[in-house]
């Protein structure tokens, strides 16, 4: 593996664990920062001595980057999939239909998938119940539900950068 | 004032959401069903009783700490969500269907 | 301002007693899972509200570290029921 990429990898989780080490410990005193930096610094090199990666391939800066705006539209469609729900289930009659659909995916990694799933869990009445390989088996609350897969799968494709082609 | 005012607004949506939740826990036929109201609504009303507090309390390492837990709240429930509905589907328990006389 | 925090703490409380009643009945063991899930997510913004009633920031480390537990707890119990050999154990409930 090239020397640079192992160096910009142990950063990038460094970066992390300091954010995360910074909002625990919730002073910007100096002897706590620098304990702190001391301390991510070396579960960075451990990591990458023990499982040869720091956090994920696909996890690049670019997607830190454009995650807090992914969020936002994230969030917006949980309102809208929460409306819908509370409409299901406050109506007397409970007009549910369910069904498991399968769905498969052009993401490539293990990485962009879990997004794509945990993406379908919170949004309109769709449950991941299995994922194999590219295949994913989808429970449906109403068979209309089914149609949102398609946007929430490119949303997922834009924060990874790719293509439908790969 | 107006801070009070949008705390109490939040917080009274995230208690409705919780006992719309409930309710939908109570009410849904099968476990795959239940998983619904429990993964959306629980969440988001998780998430909008924390914006209140957040906006209640207004230091920012507190404000900080609440949008961790949020995120960390997002990725979990979904995640543990799509867990029990994994070990529902490989237990082989078969899916409530709403017409199952009509088809067999 | 402090006893709306409270009374929407003992709302969700109450929520929470009610979900017990699905952990109770639920035909099988995932159900009592889930519900088991969702009483421990209430239980968090619970111990979330009363960092802001008695007005002691440690709270908040409790609630993440209990996010965390939470979640861990789920996963692994799923993946325990996913195991052979609970037929008889459902059938018992």
């Amino acid at each position: 593996m090239d020397r640079g990429f192992v160096f910009r990898r142990k950063l990038l989780l460094f970066a992390v664990l300091f954010l995360f080490w910074i909002v625990l410990t919730a002073t910007l005193a100096a002897n706590d920062i620098v304990l702190g930096a001391i301390s991510s610094a070396l579960v960075a090199g451990i990591t990458m001595l023990l499982f040869g990666q720091a956090l994920d391939d696909r996890f690049t800066p670019r997607v830190l980057l454009k995650l807090p705006w992914f969020i936002l539209r994230l969030i917006w469609e949980i309102i809208k999939a929460n409306i819908d729900v509370a409409k299901i289930i406050l109506n007397p009659k409970l007009p549910v239909d369910p069904r498991i659909v399968q769905y498969r995916t052009y993401l490539p990694d293990d990485l962009p998938r879990t997004f794509f799933a945990d993406s379908i869990t919170l949004t309109p009445g769709t449950v991941t119940v299995d994922i194999e390989d590219n295949l994913l088996s989808v429970h449906c609350l109403c068979p209309y539900h089914e149609e949102g897969l398609a946007g929430l799968e490119s949303l997922v494709a834009w924060l990874f950068g790719v293509k439908p082609d790969d | 004032m107006v801070r009070n005012i949008i705390t109490v607004i939040f917080c009274s949506i995230g208690a409705f959401w919780f006992l719309l939740g409930t309710t939908g826990l109570l009410r849904m036929p099968d476990i795959f069903s239940r998983l619904h109201p429990s993964t959306k609504c629980d969440t988001l009303g998780a998430c909008s009783v924390m914006v209140g507090v957040a906006v209640y309390s207004g230091s920012l390492w507190d404000i900080l700490k609440l949008i961790l837990i949020m995120c960390f709240l997002l990725l979990s429930s979904a995640t543990c969500g799509h867990a029990i509905g994994r070990s529902a589907v490989r237990r082989d328990i078969a899916p409530w269907r709403k017409s199952e006389e009509e088809e067999q | 301002m402090i006893n709306f925090l409270t009374a929407i703490a003992i709302v969700i409380g109450l929520n929470a007693l009610i979900c017990l009643y699905r952990a109770m009945v639920g035909p099988t063991s995932q159900d009592r899972l889930l519900a088991v899930n969702i009483v421990g997510t209430k239980t968090l913004v619970m111990v979330v509200l009363i960092t802001f009633v008695q007005g002691e920031n440690f709270f908040l480390d409790v609630a993440l570290v209990y996010a965390l537990l939470l979640f861990i707890v789920t996963v692994a119990l799923s993946r325990y029921l996913e195991a052979e050999g609970w037929e008889e154990m459902r059938s018992d409930g």
